[in-house]
């Protein structure tokens, strides 16, 4: 006789009367397939915990955001966010799809050009550039985003020297009536600032203006702040061809569109909550559109969202190492991937789900990291099904900064792999080793030996 | 007279080892079948999963650890090394729900 499935015993206090906004007990589904392609078969095959990406879906979310903008807008590029996540094989699913690179650093760059995306489709941002990274994309015809006028000096000094012109545009930041107002970042609007390094650099006749780039912020819930955004720099863009009679090649919205993962401390899921590509396109365009550039100077719409393009095709899949009971009866679960490599643990009350369907009993659960570290929470104080040691997890929407702001601390980081549109697995960062650490460090020769 | 002796003995060691190990549940906590559990002395009310009702069940029977291992392990897929750590687990709270009787009271 075949014997029954076993549930932990388990005893739950009865909170009559208490309001929920949800009226009913959550019940969390599991997932036990990403793309047709079983976890526990991934799992077996790259070890736990492991990362997985979704090449449809990255397709799938890139085609959806090119559409809502292009179905409004003539002129639309976009340009992948390399820091969102630079793992080559996320990045080359994008340059097939069409986007150009957006990147941050010189690492970045050369990151972009080893990838084979030619130096004129690279848009070059942050506040540092050294003169060898600027060199190297006014050689390469790259679009360099300036932030700063010592930047700009720098520039000017460099076009003096070299036979190539630099293609420049300004880094614009506003208020766009949002908290935090971010301008540490570019020149700045409301006081002049923007306009005067835009007069400075049409003074020059060694540089070429191409275009103007702003970014406003990240995990952005407001469509309005770019609505207020592009009627800024379309203004900035009327003056230039009033002024000077220059016509820009380009208006740079940036990214930070929100992706669907929950913040921490909101009140309703990010599912319901962040607008969609449509509600961010009709804000920009509409105005863009309705502006006074004329219908030909129309200059192209860059875009270089990248939390919201990656965020839902990646996921991390796991194991349950053990549980425990907290000092206040509630239960803890301690799951073999951490904040490590979760970074994004720390603003995201991320969606966890089990792999196989284990019960419909669910407890108050706090999800601990592996790491002997207090800071290690995966998921406070959430309704979670009792999954036992040996049982599996996997995190949905981890696909954005994770694979880029992890940490390689206490323990290594795991492999990575690409599911592609039949599902099938493909290795695209190796697991480390203790030599992949311990091959950048030099011992000196006094400290080789020792005596215990 | 020798042999009942030794069986006497033998009856009264069990006695006393299932007394260790045995748990009870309050006399005044309300248990239902489906599971809901109601203690009059704090207001407070519970509810049990079916194993968890089960196992509350046994204990209310008179039967010790042993005995209810036997009976789950019979029944449901699991080991005994798992179902120790999860009984110990359930009575751990039962205990700081304060629905056992406190130690050397039963």
């Amino acid at each position: 006789m075949t014997k029954l499935a076993f549930e932990r015993p388990i005893i739950q206090r009865i909170n009559a009367g208490l309001p929920s906004k949800y009226g009913m007990s959550h019940r969390l589904e599991p997932l036990s397939h990403i793309d047709g392609t079983p976890i526990k078969d991934l799992i077996g095959e790259f070890g736990s915990p492991l990362f997985v990406l979704s090449e449809s879906t990255i397709r799938k979310t890139y085609k959806e955001a090119h559409r809502a903008f292009s179905s409004r807008y003539p002129n639309v590029q976009f340009a992948w966010s390399y820091k969102t996540n630079y793992l080559n094989a996320v990045c080359n699913v994008f340059h097939q799809e069409g986007a150009w690179a957006e990147v941050v650093s010189g690492f970045e760059y050369d990151k972009a050009i080893a990838n084979g995306v030619p130096g004129e489709l690279i848009l070059f941002n942050g506040p540092d550039k050294s003169t060898e990274d600027l060199q190297k994309a006014i050689r390469n015809n790259s679009l360099i985003h300036l932030d700063h006028f010592d930047e700009l000096y720098e520039i000017i000094h460099l076009s003096k020297e070299m036979t190539e012109r630099p293609k420049v545009a300004i880094r614009v930041n506003m208020d766009t009536g949002i908290y935090p107002k971010w301008d540490r970042f570019g020149f700045n609007y409301e006081n002049g600032e923007a306009w005067d390094a835009l007069n400075r650099i049409m003074a020059n006749k060694n540089l070429d203006l191409m275009g103007l780039h702003t970014h406003i912020g990240t995990y952005m819930m407001s469509v309005d702040a770019y609505r207020i955004a592009a009627g800024k720099l379309a203004d900035l863009a009327i003056k230039l061809e009033r002024k000077h009679g220059h016509v820009l090649k380009y208006i740079d919205m940036g990214g930070g569109f929100a992706s669907k993962n929950t913040l921490r401390g909101a009140y309703y899921p990010g599912t319901d909550t962040a607008p969609s590509f449509d509600d961010f396109a009709e804000a920009i365009t509409s105005v863009l559109m309705s502006s006074d550039i004329k219908p030909d100077h129309l200059p192209m719409l860059i875009l270089e969202t990248g939390r919201a393009m990656i965020d839902d095709a990646g996921y991390l899949v796991g194991t349950v190492i053990a549980n425990k009971r907290l000092a206040d009866g509630r239960r803890a679960t301690i799951l073999d991937a951490g904040v490590n490599l979760l970074f994004t643990a720390f603003w995201y009350e991320h969606d966890v789900r089990p792999v196989q369907p284990v019960s419909d009993q669910t407890e108050d659960t706090t999800l601990y990291g592996p790491l002997c570290m207090n800071i290690d929470v995966i998921r406070g104080n959430v309704m979670f099904p009792l999954l036992k040691k040996g049982d599996q997890y996997v995190i949905k929407r981890v696909g954005a900064y994770n694979n880029t702001q992890w940490m390689q601390f206490i323990t290594l980081r795991p492999n990575v792999v690409m599911l592609d549109s039949k599902g099938n697995p493909h290795l695209i960062r190796k697991r480390e080793v203790l030599e992949t650490i311990n091959s950048q460090e030099v011992m000196p020769e006094h400290l080789k030996q020792f005596k215990l | 007279m020798p042999e009942m002796v030794f069986v006497a003995l033998i009856v009264g060691l069990k006695q006393t080892y299932c007394k260790n190990t045995m748990v009870k549940i309050k006399k005044n906590i309300a248990i239902s079948d489906s599971g809901f559990v109601f203690d009059p002395g704090s207001g407070d009310s519970y509810s049990l999963n079916p194993s968890g009702l089960e196992i509350v069940q046994m204990i209310k029977l008179g039967k010790d650890f042993s005995a209810i291992l036997e009976a789950v392990t019979e029944k449901y897929e699991v080991d005994s090394g798992s179902f120790e750590r999860y009984y110990y687990d359930f009575i751990a709270t039962l205990a700081q729900l304060h629905l056992t009787e406190p130690d050397g009271k039963d």
